[in-house]
C-alpha cells in the first residue's frame, strides 16, 4: 500500500474504532494500565491487520516500507492510544530477530510481539556500562555444544518486569576485547536463575529494572547473529531507534504542544514560548522526515543519525519546558490527574539527553565523525 | 525542478563566477549573465536554493533579492526594477497609497541607486496593490549600521505620483519567497562561519596541543553542525511545501542558527575572530543583518505562536 493511501485509510479507521481503542483510565494512570492498553491497542490493531504493514510476510507482516509502520505508531502516538516509549520498542526488538535469529525461531515469535501476545525487553546497559557499552560484563560461557551460563546483571532494562523475552548482550571473550568479545542471545525470561528489581523513576513509575543472571541456562540455537558478533546486533538497532522511533515521539511531543496551546493564555509571552518550542518541533521533525526517507531508499544510517538524538532530547526539553513555564504550579502542586500527567512526563522528559546515548556522547561522535575533528584522547 | 547533476552544475557554476568576479563586476551582472533571471521563472526553487547558499557562503552582496520578491508578487523582474522591503524587523507591506499618490517606508538594496523605478506593495489584505515610482521620486539614503558592505539603504517615498499601477498582488508570497531567500544565505553563512572555526580549531595550538582535541570545543562545534543540519533540513521542507507557515519556520530557524553558529564560531576563533585581519567577522555581521530582514527569528516566533493559540492546533506541516 502507498503512504498517502496508507495514512488516509489508517485514520479514517482509528476515526471509526475511537471508542473501541480509547483507555479506559484516564492519563497518565499506572504503568500497569498503561501496558495492558498497549498490549489490547496491538491485538486490535493485528486482528485488523494495521500492525502487520511495513513488516515482511515471513515473520507475519504483510510487507510494504518501513514506513508504513512508522506513521501506525505515529499515528497511536498523536492520538494518545499508546506510550510511544513503550510502542517504539517493537522497533528496536523485532528488526534484531529479523535480521539475526533463524529464521523459524523469529517467524515463531515476531508475531506474538506485534500481537500484544508478549513482551519484550532489551538487556545492553549493565551498572558499570552507561554510555561505554563496549565494556559489559554479563558473561556467558559455553556448557557442552548445546547450551550457553549466563551470570551477571543487566540495569535500565525497561519493562523487564512485564517481559516475557529479553535480547541480552553478553560477555563471551575477554573484557579487554572490548567490542569484539559480545554475544547476543534470545532469553526466555522465565528460565531459572532470572531476577527482576523493578527501580522506581524519578516519576514514581517502574518502567525500568535491574535485571539478575544467576547460572541462566540458554539453548544455543538461541545464540543472535555470530559468536562474539553482539556488536553487530547491537548497532544494528541504531538505525531504526534513530528514524522510526523518533519519528512516533515527534508525534507525540506535537500533542503535547497542542495539549499546551489549548489551555495556555493567549497573550504575547505564551507565543513567544509556544512559537519558540514549535519552531523546535518544526525542525527535528524536518530533519527526521529526512534520515526516514533516507533509510527507506536502503541508505545505511550512521554517525549523521546522533544529529537526530540531540535534536529530539533538545526538543523534548523545550516542549515540557515551555508547560511548565506557561501552566505555573501545574508540574510541581497540581494534584489533578492533568497535573499528574503533566507532572509525570515533564519528569520522564529529563531522560531525553541521556537514555540512548547521552547528548555528550553524541557530540563526540559528531565532532569525530562528521566534523572530522581527529581523536579527543 | 532539475536533476540532481544539473543542480550540481549550477551550484558549482556560480560559486566559481562568484569566487572569480573581480571586485569591479557586480555580482548581479555575473548571475544575469549566467541565465538568472530566465532561471527564477524556470526553476524558481533550485535557483533560490542556489544562489543564496553561495552568497551566503561567499559572503557576496547582490541585489537578486529584488528579483525574488518581484517575481513571487507576479510581476516580471528586470535587472532596472528594484522594490521597497519591509522596514527592519517587520514584514507588513511598506507603502500606502490612495491611488493618486504613493508614501512608502521600508528598506532596500543597492539597486534602488541606479533602478529606474522602484516598485511598492501597498496596502494590506484583499486590498494590496503594486505600484512603481520613478526613481527621482525616492529618497534614500546608505544605511552604515553594522554592515556597510550590505549595501543596503533606508528609503522613503513622500507622496510621490504613482508611476504605474501593476494592479493586486500577493503580498504573502513576496514575504514567503523573501525568507526562503534569506534564510539559504544565512544557512550559507553559517556553513561558512563554522568551517573557519573548524579549521582554526584544527590548526590552533595551545597548552601543547591542538584545540580541536579538547571537548569544550568539539562540543561547541558539534552544536553549531547540529544547529546547521537542522536548518537545512526546515529548507528542504519549506521548498517541498512552500507556503507562508513553512517560509516563517525555516526564516526563524535561520535566525536563530545564525545566533548559534555566530556564539560557537567566535568563542572557538577567540582573540582573531575578534579582529577585523580575520574573515569571520563579516559572516556574523551580514548574519546579524539577514536576520532581521522580514523579521528576527523571535519576532517570527512569536507571530506563529498567537496563530497557533488563535487556532488552538498545532499542525503537522509535512508528511512521510
Amino acid at each position: 500500500m502507498e503512504m498517502a493511501e496508507f495514512r488516509t485509510e489508517l485514520h479514517r479507521w482509528l476515526d471509526a474504532h475511537a471508542d473501541e481503542l480509547e483507555p479506559a483510565f484516564s492519563p497518565p494512570g499506572t504503568l500497569d494500565e498503561q501496558i495492558a492498553q498497549m498490549q489490547r491497542v496491538k491485538a486490535i490493531l493485528f486482528e485488523a491487520d494495521w500492525i502487520r504493514y511495513g513488516w515482511p510476510e515471513r515473520v507475519g507482516g504483510l510487507g510494504g516500507s518501513p514506513m508504513l509502520r512508522t506513521e501506525l505508531g505515529a499515528a497511536l502516538a498523536a492520538r494518545d492510544l499508546a506510550d510511544p516509549g513503550l510502542f517504539s520498542l517493537i522497533e528496536v526488538l523485532a528488526p534484531t530477530l529479523i535480521d539475526f535469529a533463524p529464521a523459524e525461531l523469529a517467524a515463531e515469535v515476531v508475531p506474538r510481539l506485534l500481537s500484544g501476545a508478549e513482551i519484550w525487553c532489551q538487556g545492553f546497559s549493565e551498572p558499570g556500562t552507561g554510555s561505554d557499552l563496549a565494556s559489559l560484563t554479563c558473561r556467558a560461557e559455553p556448557e557442552g555444544d548445546a547450551t550457553w551460563v549466563i551470570n551477571g546483571q543487566k540495569v535500565w532494562t525497561s519493562l523487564a518486569q512485564y517481559s516475557d523475552r529479553c535480547v541480552l548482550l553478553t560477555r563471551t571473550g575477554p573484557v579487554d576485547a572490548r567490542h569484539r568479545g559480545i554475544t547476543a542471545f534470545f532469553v526466555d525470561m522465565d528460565t531459572p536463575g532470572v531476577s527482576v528489581a523493578p527501580l522506581e523513576m524519578i516519576n514514581g513509575q517502574h518502567e525500568f529494572a535491574e535485571v539478575f543472571f544467576d547460572n541462566v541456562a540458554v539453548p544455543a540455537d538461541r545464540m543472535l547473529g555470530d559468536l562474539h558478533g553482539g556488536w553487530a546486533v547491537a548497532m544494528s538497532i541504531l538505525p531504526y531507534e534513530r528514524s522510526s522511533c523518533f519519528w512516533q515521539r515527534i508525534a507525540y511531543l506535537y500533542r503535547r504542544l497542542e495539549k499546551l496551546v489549548e489551555v495556555a493564555p493567549d497573550d504575547d509571552r505564551a507565543a513567544e514560548v509556544i512559537g519558540n518550542a514549535f519552531v523546535q518541533l518544526h525542525a527535528l521533525r524536518a530533519r527526521s522526515r529526512v534520515t526516514q526517507h533516507r533509510l527507506a531508499d536502503g541508505q545505511a544510517l550512521g554517525a549523521e543519525t546522533s544529529i537526530d538524538k540531540v535534536l529530539v532530547a533538545t526538543a523534548e526539553h523545550a516542549t515540557y519546558d515551555a508547560a511548565r513555564r506557561l501552566l505555573p504550579g501545574v508540574v510541581e502542586m497540581d494534584d489533578s490527574a492533568t497535573g499528574a500527567a503533566w507532572r509525570s512526563e515533564y519528569l520522564y522528559s529529563r531522560a531525553a539527553t541521556i537514555y540512548g546515548g547521552t547528548a555528550e556522547v553524541q557530540r563526540n561522535i559528531i565532532a569525530r565523525r562528521l566534523l572530522d575533528l581527529g581523536s579527543d584522547e | 525542478m532539475m536533476d540532481a547533476t544539473e543542480r550540481d552544475l549550477l551550484q558549482q557554476t556560480v560559486r566559481d563566477a562568484f569566487v572569480s568576479a573581480d571586485t569591479t563586476t557586480s555580482l548581479d551582472s555575473v548571475l544575469v549573465d549566467l541565465g538568472w533571471l530566465e532561471m527564477l521563472g524556470t526553476a524558481r526553487r533550485d535557483a533560490v536554493d542556489i544562489v543564496f547558499r553561495s552568497l551566503g557562503a561567499v559572503n557576496g552582496t547582490s541585489s537578486v533579492l529584488d528579483d525574488v520578491v518581484v517575481s513571487a508578487l507576479g510581476i516580471e523582474p528586470r535587472a532596472d526594477l528594484a522594490v521597497l522591503l519591509p522596514s527592519f524587523a517587520t514584514w507588513h507591506a511598506p507603502g500606502t497609497t490612495d491611488g493618486t499618490d504613493v508614501s512608502a517606508m521600508g528598506v532596500a538594496t543597492a539597486r534602488v541607486a541606479t533602478a529606474a523605478d522602484l516598485l511598492i506593495a501597498c496596502g494590506t489584505g484583499a486590498e494590496l496593490s503594486a505600484v512603481t515610482v520613478p526613481r527621482s521620486a525616492v529618497e534614500q539614503r546608505v544605511i552604515e549600521g553594522v554592515d556597510p558592505d550590505g549595501g543596503f539603504r533606508v528609503v522613503r517615498v513622500d507622496r510621490a505620483a504613482i508611476g504605474s499601477s501593476l494592479g493586486r498582488c500577493e503580498w504573502d508570497a513576496a514575504i514567503t519567497w523573501g525568507r526562503i531567500a534569506a534564510a539559504h544565505q544565512i544557512e550559507g553563512a553559517c556553513r561558512s562561519m563554522l568551517e573557519l572555526a573548524r579549521t582554526h580549531a584544527l590548526e590552533r595550538v595551545q597548552f601543547g596541543r591542538v584545540i580541536a582535541g579538547f571537548q569544550a570545543v568539539r562540543h561547541r562545534l558539534a552544536e553549531a553542525l547540529v544547529a546547521v543540519e537542522a536548518l537545512d533540513a526546515t529548507l528542504t521542507a519549506a521548498m517541498d511545501e512552500v507556503g507562508p507557515l513553512t517560509a516563517a519556520l525555516a526564516k526563524a530557524t535561520a535566525g536563530r542558527t545564525g545566533q548559534i553558529v555566530g556564539a560557537h564560531a567566535q568563542q572557538v576563533l577567540a582573540g582573531i575572530g575578534f579582529t577585523t585581519d580575520h574573515p569571520f567577522h563579516r559572516f556574523l555581521k551580514r548574519s546579524l543583518v539577514l536576520e532581521g530582514l522580514f523579521g528576527s527569528a523571535d519576532e517570527i516566533a512569536t507571530e506563529i505562536g498567537h496563530q497557533l493559540l488563535a487556532t488552538r492546533c498545532v499542525p503537522t506541516l509535512i508528511e512521510l
